[in-house]
């Protein structure tokens, strides 16, 4: 079965797998990071950048790109309404987060199933063709995934670098108090994080409804990969993310392919936990 | 106009042919049981409408002649959630609030298994769905219970055997289902039948609410098969297999002894789901189908119509039968005529044929006719027309 066909199928499925566990994980980090918000509503906000996808591409049929990026876009600024109601409430608050966003999650679902009801839809695609090497098979939508979860990570790390907003941002991320101090404002520093990782969410929940199924209940599978990879890589480190997806991607294509679905949830999980007895702060994350 | 002692005189025969038919038609509640709320409320519309088709017509023809009396049968409905727990309450409110004689449904063996000893204590006559062999198969031997569906009990042998005679060059099937009840239920059935008929297996199970199988098909390719049964899996899942199949690389044929899916799966796979064979409940080409469509349209507007409304509808017709051939509302003389329906046709299935007796130790299955359907050129296309072996 260890055949260089099958082995080299192993990787890119891995890939494949990797880059939406790295996209579903940016935003869940990033909010972690900066405002010390454990997002459990992380999975609503995929859900609902999986329906604007579906209206904007599938139903308005915009072009891909605009329906795509326009879509995340406009989830995030709706979202602004939540970060006022709700999010500002819980900011630099980890564990009261967790059970406010539980509750905030089960709202965005809720009014979801009462607006487009509980049946499954599905997004179309807008490349369904394969790209064949031999015995190796490479969808083409997948291959969107992977070029835009480069192109977002990119872009990211570039702003978090090099931009002024980027600096501050991290500034926040370490010390809030000497950050105000230096002239940053954190309302606006954490407004625009916000903001960023909603987007990446919604982008995120686009491209997972489209590779699986759109439903109100679509966002817990996201959200519990968010999780895990988090975990791994290290709560609040985007590298970390990029890390923890690439392992986690890899290590389930390959477990589950040469040893089943069982063993393959068996070790992935079990290494969360033994990660998380041996260095809870993940594996690029940093000690509190 | 009318002057006033004319009028008084009109509404007092009014009053009369009222209170009249009032004592001549009694009502008879006839109580239902399914999904109308979360994943199933498909199914459990799908049970309501049937039902309520089977009503209107009988109750338009004038009523429910029973003996010398005439009955009004009325649908008292209870949403169960589809859950153990939901169909229990509604079996409870049905036979202890409601007191009716005669239940149709619930779907999905949890539901049906909770509901069963109600009904069976109370001498309640159900005709019910569900795929767990214990609906039927139990301690009591299901003195009042009867499943008026299919399960894979019924049409997966006959499909396997169907494929064997019809691809003859297959040798290794796999099949990969949900780790759940559902799964480890039908997979070892299905193992069973396609060992009987020559097929070498390779099974995997998964865990429900994955959406990723890539790796998993991975895996299958490297086992060699050549026929891909999606089995059990839910209509959204089945979905996903058969893409992430196609889109892996694999070449074989895919079915699905189960859902059925067809629309489904033509929805999410798009032209990959072209030369997939399936299970169909119901055929609605049918020149026999017409009428019912018609009906449908009438009452319930353009929507889909889902595969199981003629099937409740059939289910409740052979109840009606079976009440005016017994002659009396007394549930142990309609489950005893209705044992004995042998032969009589509803019009959508053809003549009624019980059986089970081999599987379940009783024969309170009625055996369906289902038909075998194909994806060609992005369009349902019926191959055949199949009927369950009587065991």
């Amino acid at each position: 079965m260890f055949t260089t066909d099958i082995l080299s199928q192993v990787v890119i499925n891995g890939l494949s797998l990797s880059a939406i566990y790295i996209l579903v994980a940016l935003g869940f980090t990033l909010l972690f990071g900066i405002m010390k918000v454990v997002n459990f509503s992380h999975g609503a906000f995929a859900m609902l950048g999986g329906y604007a996808l579906f209206i904007s591409y599938g139903s308005y049929k915009l072009p891909y790109i605009i329906a795509l990026f326009g879509s995340a876009f406009t989830v995030a600024l709706i979202s602004l309404i939540f970060e006022f109601l709700v999010f500002k409430w819980f900011y630099q608050k980890m564990f009261q987060s967790m059970i406010g966003l539980m509750g905030l999650n089960m709202a965005i679902v809720y009014a979801s199933v009462m607006i487009w009801d509980i049946s499954e839809r599905s997004i179309p695609s807008p490349d369904q063709s394969i790209l064949t090497f031999g015995e190796l098979s490479i969808p083409m939508d997948r291959l969107w995934i992977m070029s835009v979860t480069l192109v977002v990570l990119g872009l990211f790390w570039y702003f978090v670098t090099y931009s002024r907003q980027g600096l501050a941002m991290r500034a926040a991320s370490q010390d809030l108090e000497i950050a105000a101090a230096q002239g940053i404002n954190p309302n606006r520093i954490y407004k625009l994080a916000f903001f960023i990782a909603i987007f990446m969410t919604a982008l995120a929940g686009g491209l997972y409804a489209q590779t699986y199924a759109l439903s109100p209940f679509m966002g817990e599978r996201p959200l519990m990969v968010a999780f895990i990879v988090v975990i791994l890589g290290g709560m609040g480190s985007i590298p970390g993310a990029a890390l923890g997806g690439l392992i986690l991607g890899l290590g389930e294509s390959f477990l589950s392919t040469f040893y089943g679905g069982a063993v393959s949830s068996f070790v992935s999980f079990g290494s969360v936990v033994i990660l998380l007895i041996l260095r809870p702060w993940g594996l690029l994350g940093k000690p509190e | 106009m009318l002057s006033k002692s004319k009028l008084k005189i009109f509404f007092c025969l009014l009053t009369l042919a009222v209170t009249n038919t009032a004592f001549a038609q009694e009502e008879l509640k006839i109580g239902g049981i399914g999904p109308l709320s979360g994943g199933g409320t498909a199914w459990g519309t799908a049970l309501q409408r049937g039902m309520q088709m089977a009503i209107d017509e009988v109750n338009a023809s004038g009523g429910l002649k029973v003996g010398g009396k005439t009955y009004t049968p009325k649908l008292v409905m209870f949403d169960d959630q589809y859950t153990a727990a939901g169909g229990r309450v509604a079996a409870d409110r049905l036979v202890n609030s409601e007191k009716v004689n005669f239940i149709v449904g619930p779907i999905g063996s949890p539901s049906v298994l909770s509901v069963v000893p109600v009904t069976t204590q109370g001498n309640v006559v159900l005709l019910s769905n569900g795929f767990s062999p214990a609906i039927l198969k139990n301690e009591a031997k299901s003195p009042y219970n009867f499943r008026t569906m299919n399960s894979t009990v019924e049409f997966g042998p006959a499909m396997i055997k169907w494929y064997r005679q019809n691809y003859p060059e297959a040798k290794k099937v796999a099949l990969i289902a949900p780790n759940d009840a559902v799964g480890q239920s039908v997979v070892p059935q299905l193992e069973a039948y396609y060992i009987a008929n020559g097929f070498e297996v390779w099974k995997e199970l998964y865990d429900r609410g994955s959406k990723e199988f890539t790796p998993l098909i991975t895996r299958m390719i490297a086992q060699k098969v050549d026929l891909f049964d999606l089995n059990s899996n839910a209509p959204g899942e089945a979905a996903l297999l058969l893409k992430q199949a196609r889109q892996s690389g694999y070449k074989g044929k895919i079915w699905q002894v189960g859902g059925p899916s067809v629309e489904e799966i033509i929805d999410i796979a798009g032209p990959l789901a072209e030369g997939f064979i399936s299970l169909n409940v119901f055929d609605f080409d049918a020149p026999v189908a017409q009428k019912f469509i018609k009906t449908y349209r009438q009452k319930f507007g353009d929507g889909v119509i889902n595969a199981q409304t003629p099937g409740w509808y059939n289910a409740t017709q052979i109840l009606f039968e079976s009440i005016r051939r017994a002659g009396t509302i007394d549930t142990l003389k309609v489950r005893d005529t209705l044992q004995k329906m042998d032969g009589y046709d509803a019009g959508l299935f053809g003549p009624v044929s019980w059986g089970g007796m081999g599987d379940y130790g009783v024969d309170h299955q009625l055996l369906l006719r289902f038909w075998i359907v194909e994806v060609k050129g992005g369009k349902v296309v019926t191959k055949a027309a199949l009927h369950p072996d009587k065991h």
